[in-house]
């Protein structure tokens, strides 16, 4: 079974592995919340002391976090196959 | 099933290809990591005829869409061995193994890094390998762009709006970006350019907060900074055409003639992949509709 964790992207709106990531979650049918961390430095900022680094997409499962778009990650974390 | 003609990519060269090869009546498969390449990223293309100012992701969303209405075959793997059998090229994936008659390679290349102390260590943490990713995390920031190229060029502009202060290093006299390109970066007044550099190293306890040049800018070799962007060319993929004895360049480029063929029958390359001289996507486009017109004259003729 899936667990039903809130999902948060961090992004912006010029970040192409942004947009795979969001497609990934669309495609697997999760719901996500998405911050734009080039607008909101409050997020940004939180962000890079969570990951301890610069880089988005960073997605947030619970209190996990993923860097970049980590495909076997993600699906390790949401029980996809 | 054996397949007329295997693209191996799938940025512009490749698509074009498919395009291009199912207008023939090509019994074509696609196979790529992932559709896009280099190319799809949100940066400005204003190069592409018919298209106006228009960026990488919208030109490699138009031909794939031009590309799927002719229905090409296309897998998202990534390709791990090519061997020939006889006649037959076998392209092995790390799902399955897929056969044709002739091959197009239109694997196109990977960023180029630095190369340098520190590099690996503050990749992430300040060292970044894609400006309209990660440059609107260094608003009011100091940046420095490593590179002298079109895409340097590109990134240093893009940087400006988010950064204070944008430098480019570059080794060379002069940066090599196109003429128009190079006038807008000269005329930024965020942009400071210093040329016959080098950066030896990357300081930061975790992120970025400083680099280490090869000669004193303004009486220091340490400049303080809080990004670099890396823009220093790239690595063309070309090790599997190489493995089946398709002939490189010096620069490991796949060599090819006007009509996009190499020296191995049946084989075929497009794009940044090869020895063009130039690489676009205007370009790439070419060579891979090129590249079909090979493999369909090729394999009419087996």
């Amino acid at each position: 079974m899936i667990k039903k964790q809130e999902i948060i992207v961090y992004s912006t709106p010029t970040c192409p592995f942004c947009v795979r990531a969001k497609d990934f979650l669309k495609k697997n049918k999760f719901q996500f919340k998405e911050i734009n961390v080039a607008e909101d430095h409050e997020a940004a900022q939180f962000m890079i002391e969570k990951t301890q680094q610069m880089g988005v997409p960073v997605i947030q499962i619970g209190n996990e976090f993923v860097t970049g778009f980590d495909e076997i990650k993600l699906k390790i974390l949401l029980g996809l196959k | 099933m054996e397949y007329d003609v295997i693209i191996i990519g799938g940025g512009v060269a490749g698509l074009s290809a498919a395009l291009q090869a199912k207008r023939f009546n090509l019994n074509t498969l696609v196979i790529a990591k992932e559709i896009g390449g280099l190319l799809n990223i949100p940066n400005p293309v204003e190069n592409y005829p018919g298209l106006g100012a228009t960026t990488g992701m919208e030109i490699i969303k138009k031909i794939r869409q031009h590309a799927e209405k002719f229905k090409p075959e296309i897998k998202e793997e990534t390709v791990i061995d090519c061997k020939k059998n006889g006649n037959v090229f076998a392209v092995k994936t790390e799902n399955s193994e897929y056969h044709g008659k002739s091959i197009v390679f239109a694997t196109g290349s990977d960023r180029r890094k630095l190369d340098v102390l520190g590099e690996k260590e503050h990749a992430g943490k300040g060292v970044s390998y894609c400006a309209s990713c990660d440059g609107a995390l260094f608003r009011n920031k100091t940046v420095a762009v490593a590179g002298g190229n079109d895409s340097a060029a590109k990134e240093a502009l893009l940087l400006t709006q988010y950064a204070k202060k944008v430098y480019i290093i570059y080794r060379g006299e002069k940066i090599r970006a196109e003429p128009m390109l190079a006038g807008q970066v000269e005329k930024n007044p965020k942009i400071e350019i210093i040329t016959n550099t080098n950066i030896r190293q990357i300081n930061g306890k975790i992120f970025v907060d400083s680099i280490i040049l090869d000669r004193a800018y303004k009486g220091s070799t340490e400049m303080k900074i809080d990004g670099l962007f890396v823009e220093v060319g790239h690595i063309p993929s070309s090790v599997l055409a190489a493995e089946l004895g398709v002939k490189l360049n010096e620069a490991k480029e796949i060599m090819v003639d006007r009509e996009s063929k190499t020296n191995v029958q049946g084989i075929f390359a497009a794009g940044d992949v090869t020895d063009s001289g130039w690489k676009q996507a205007i370009i790439a486009a070419s060579q891979g509709s090129f590249a079909a017109f090979s493999a369909y004259k090729f394999v009419k003729t087996k």
